[in-house]
């Protein structure tokens, strides 16, 4: 088990070194640079000399290894959008309110999914299956920039019982999150119906059923037990898409999260906010797998065990 | 007052479209102690009967009785306390494929741990150590090692083990094995019926065994009741039934038992023989992880076999499942790439040709697989299934090729009008039917029939023999017929090649291999396969693989004319007899 860890954490490690210089290159090979003319008008001279003082005339892989050293310290620079601050200084600043909002629109989320998904599945064809499908294809179809809307629209402006945007007090916190909280609820919803379904038409349950168990007992041990482990690996990669900020979102509700820098910094060629935040999302996913592999070896003997003497 | 007592039993499922009856008009009893078979096809109701019993039918079915009592609990107004005391504890359930009826996240010890303590309010520390009392007295060996073992850790035989017993955790006056042995190899198969007749003595049980083989009805029950149809048609004494049985159904599924052999017609060999395999082996690459090193090694699926099918013969290869005998029918069809050795047809050797130059020879030699389901293309019509390898082969215009499509229809017993039709609408013999007509309508010299009857039942089994038996001198073919079932090569085959752990330990006509099997796999194969008369049901001795490598027969130089080895080979005793065997000088 010990082993299947550390080769696992060693394959992540590579997969994030292939994504950071595939993402290198690409920031190289698109057209247009820091100091064009249009953007900057130097002469030649100066301009050199500019390149030169940023290292950006030295070969590809020296700025490579270069750019990855002051990674590694935490360093990447200074972002073009807002000078006066370091990039990791905006991005600790800016993703909060998105880990907050988004954090928790999953986290609570994906439980209620959950507990819909085993609703629908134990009283399958009966009308709490029908709406829990409905409600599941209506979060999966609706975008969240309609879903925000109509969520302003019911309980600001309607019922005027919550405000409709803004940051930083709780209270207007709950619609952004209740708006976050779809997707998970609807994709859990299904997942975990389905997982069930499946888990209950296999043999063992009849066998279960014969050796005299509580129905409660068989759902609750063994059905979800063996549902959870499809689920498990879906969960901390949807928390990280979650969780870094939807640029609808926190437009429609004004929140000054991260969501919004995944756009400007392309708009303005904030480059070094720009590789900041790819590297950052690339170590999140890569992270997230790293431990939903764990859990699912954790969880399924088959691979924590091994195989057959 | 009788321990199971049914009376008037209907089960119905609901449907799109209304109800569908399951089983009609179904009375039996059972008395303490006592044995029953239920004996019937698939559909016949047999298990639908026995789940009602223990209400484990699923929510569409409907369940009417007169009456319906399992130890003195009328079992239709059962509550939950009542039906918890019936399932394990008044009844236990046994069921047919063991490798899917453990849940496979919890470990052997805990499920049967668990079993108990459902019932009976004792520690966990004491209920496993109960576990692992029960699991020696099903012979397991390593029976504290097993607890803490996961189902996927252990083989089928082992797992049907460990299955009877969880069964027997609660002392149930009643065991229900449902097909307790369908899954499992002939040799695993009698070991595990002499098991459960054993522990029903010990515990005093009564046993419905359900099965769809006569052998192990005579093999395990005194008294036995045959359904077709969600009816019963017959019920007696396990002896009368199978000695003067009253009704037609009934006199079919024992015709079935005692098919007559009749040697293939038309002459052998002109030539050469329609297909040769000679010196044959397969060997995989593993790798295996053991911390952070790669182990790489060599599996020998099989080592250097030898094979002759003469032309207008039937051979048989049979063995346990692992002895290789599918791969071989594979790499004979070039279908598995062999790594060692040739095969020859019509003389001519194809294990080096490229596949442009196979082609010609792929229109000799054809096969049929085991599961039709799987081998027929759910988004064809049958007409299209079978005349696909006319167009392949490009034969004949598309009306041509429709017709004789539909003509083969007719020659393996369906109707022309089956043509527009998809697998699905039809039954597993069928569908079988199916398959064969398209590998023979190419008219190949070679058909491998990979156990193209182990999915079926009885009757309709021997249907297909007959059908097989009949394309065969219709056609001249050669078959080399893979199976594990004995008594179907008994009635088919022509000579008989026993394949043992990717190798040939024996081969003879079949009649001699019957009457004078010298290779002690070969009388293990022989000895477990069930009974056919219930009077001649014995206790019987199981081999280890190491006592069958330790009686491996012995020769002189004289009786065989090969060279004095140390190491086993196979040597020719008599005419088309070849044993594994030590040769001494």
């Amino acid at each position: 088990m010990t082993a299947h860890i550390i080769r696992r954490i060693l394959s992540v490690a590579f997969t994030f070194i292939v994504v950071s210089i595939i993402i290198f290159l690409m920031m190289h090979s698109v057209p247009g640079g820091p100091f064009d003319a249009n953007d900057m008008p130097v002469s030649e001279a100066v301009r050199a000399k500019m390149m030169a003082q940023w290292g950006l005339d030295q070969p590809l892989h020296v700025q490579y290894f270069n750019y990855m050293w002051g990674v590694l310290h935490l360093d990447f620079g200074v972002p073009f959008q807002s000078p006066g601050e370091t990039v990791v200084e905006l991005i600790s600043r800016a993703w909060v309110p998105s880990l907050i909002l988004g954090g928790s629109g999953v986290l609570i989320g994906a439980p209620l999914g959950i507990l819909l998904g085993m609703a629908a599945a134990l009283n399958r064809n009966t009308w709490i299956d029908y709406l829990a499908s409905t409600l599941a294809t209506l979060g999966l179809t609706i975008p969240v920039f309609v879903t925000s809307m109509l969520l302003i629209l019911i309980f600001a402006v309607w019922l005027n019982w919550l405000p409709a945007s803004g940051w930083p007090q709780p209270n207007r916190w709950i619609l952004p999150i209740a708006c976050y909280a779809a997707i998970p609820l609807a994709t859990y919803a299904r997942y975990t119906r389905s997982a069930v379904l499946d888990t209950l038409n296999r043999p063992f349950v009849t066998v279960l059923r014969a050796k005299g168990l509580s129905e409660r007992r068989i759902v609750f041990q063994h059905v979800m037990r063996n549902s959870a482990i499809p689920l498990v690996t879906v969960f901390l990669p949807m928390f990280i898409g979650t969780a870094t900020g939807s640029i609808f979102v926190e437009a429609m509700f004004r929140v000054p999260g991260l969501g919004a820098y995944f756009v400007s910094s392309i708009e303005v060629r904030d480059y070094t906010l720009q590789m900041a935040l790819m590297l950052l999302i690339t170590f999140m996913y890569c992270l997230a797998y790293l431990l939903s592999d764990i859990a699912y070896a954790l969880l399924n003997p088959r691979i924590r065990v091994g195989g057959a003497e | 007052m009788p321990l199971v007592e049914i009376e008037g039993l209907r089960v119905s499922f609901r449907q799109y479209g209304g109800k569908v009856d399951a089983v009609r008009h179904v009375s039996f009893r059972v008395s303490e102690g006592e044995s029953v078979g239920i004996v019937g096809e698939s559909g016949s109701g047999k298990s639908v009967s026995c789940s009602a019993l223990l209400r484990l039918l699923p929510a569409t079915a409907e369940v009417e009785a007169t009456t319906l009592r399992l130890d003195g609990v009328d079992v239709l107004k059962a509550n939950k306390e009542d039906l918890a005391r019936l399932r394990g504890r008044s009844a236990a359930m046994i069921f047919q494929d063991p490798m899917t009826a453990f849940d496979p996240v919890f470990t052997i010890g805990h499920q049967i741990a668990e079993t108990i303590r459902a019932h009976r309010k004792v520690g966990k520390r004491e209920a496993l150590a109960e576990a692992e009392q029960l699991l020696l007295r099903v012979e397991i060996k390593n029976a504290a090692d097993v607890l803490g073992y996961y189902p996927h850790q252990l083989s089928g035989g082992m797992l049907q083990r460990a299955m009877i017993a969880m069964a027997l955790s609660c002392r149930p006056k009643l065991l229900i094995a449902d097909e307790p042995t369908t899954a499992l190899d002939v040799t695993i198969q009698a070991q595990i019926l002499q098991l459960i007749k054993r522990v029903q003595a010990e515990f005093g049980m009564a046993l419905i065994m359900i099965t769809h083989d006569l052998g192990v009805i005579a093999e395990t029950v005194d008294r036995v009741v045959v359904m077709y149809g969600g009816e019963i048609m017959e019920e007696g004494a396990v002896t009368d039934v199978f000695e003067a049985p009253k009704n037609d159904y009934t006199k079919t599924l024992l015709a079935s038992l005692h098919s007559r052999f009749e040697p293939s017609k038309g002459a052998p060999d002109t030539v050469a023989p329609a297909l040769e395999l000679r010196g044959v082996a397969k060997s995989y690459h593993t790798r295996r992880r053991s911390g952070f090193r790669v182990v790489q090694g060599e599996f020998q699926a099989v080592q250097t076999v030898d094979v002759v099918l003469p032309r207008n013969r039937i051979v048989a290869l049979v063995g346990e499942s692992g002895s290789g005998k599918t791969t071989t029918g594979l790499m004979a069809m070039r279908l598995t790439e062999p790594s060692r050795g040739q095969i020859l047809v019509d003389g001519t050797d194809i294990s080096q040709l490229d596949p442009a130059a196979l082609i010609p020879f792929r229109r000799r030699m054809q096969i049929v697989f085991q599961n039709s389901y799987s081998a027929l293309d759910p988004m064809m019509t049958l007409a299209q299934i079978i005349a696909e390898p006319l167009h392949i082969h490009g034969l004949g215009t598309p009306r041509e090729q429709t017709e004789k499509a539909l003509n083969w229809l007719e020659r393996v017993g369906l109707p022309r009008n089956f043509g527009n039709r998809y697998a699905h609408e039809l039954s597993g013999g069928q569908r079988q039917r199916v398959a064969i007509a398209r590998a023979l309508i190419l008219e190949p010299t070679v058909l491998v029939a990979d156990e193209p009857t182990s999915a079926l039942d009885v009757t309709v089994k021997a249907q297909i023999i007959n059908l097989l038996k009949q394309l065969q001198a219709e056609l001249g073919l050669s078959i080399l017929f893979i199976s594990h079932d004995l008594s179907t090569v008994k009635s088919l085959t022509d000579s008989v090649v026993v394949m043992y752990r990717g190798r040939v330990v024996e081969e003879a006509p079949t009649e001699r291999l019957f009457a004078e099997p010298q290779h002690p796999y070969t009388r293990a194969l022989l000895d477990a396969i069930p009974a056919t008369n219930p009077r001649e049901k014995r206790l019987r001795t199981f081999l280890s693989a190491d006592e069958i490598k330790a009686r491996t027969p012995r020769y002189t130089v004289i009786q065989t004319g090969s060279a004095p080895n140390a190491a086993p080979q196979l040597v020719t005793i008599a005419p088309g007899h070849r044993v594994e065997a030590i040769v001494t000088p």
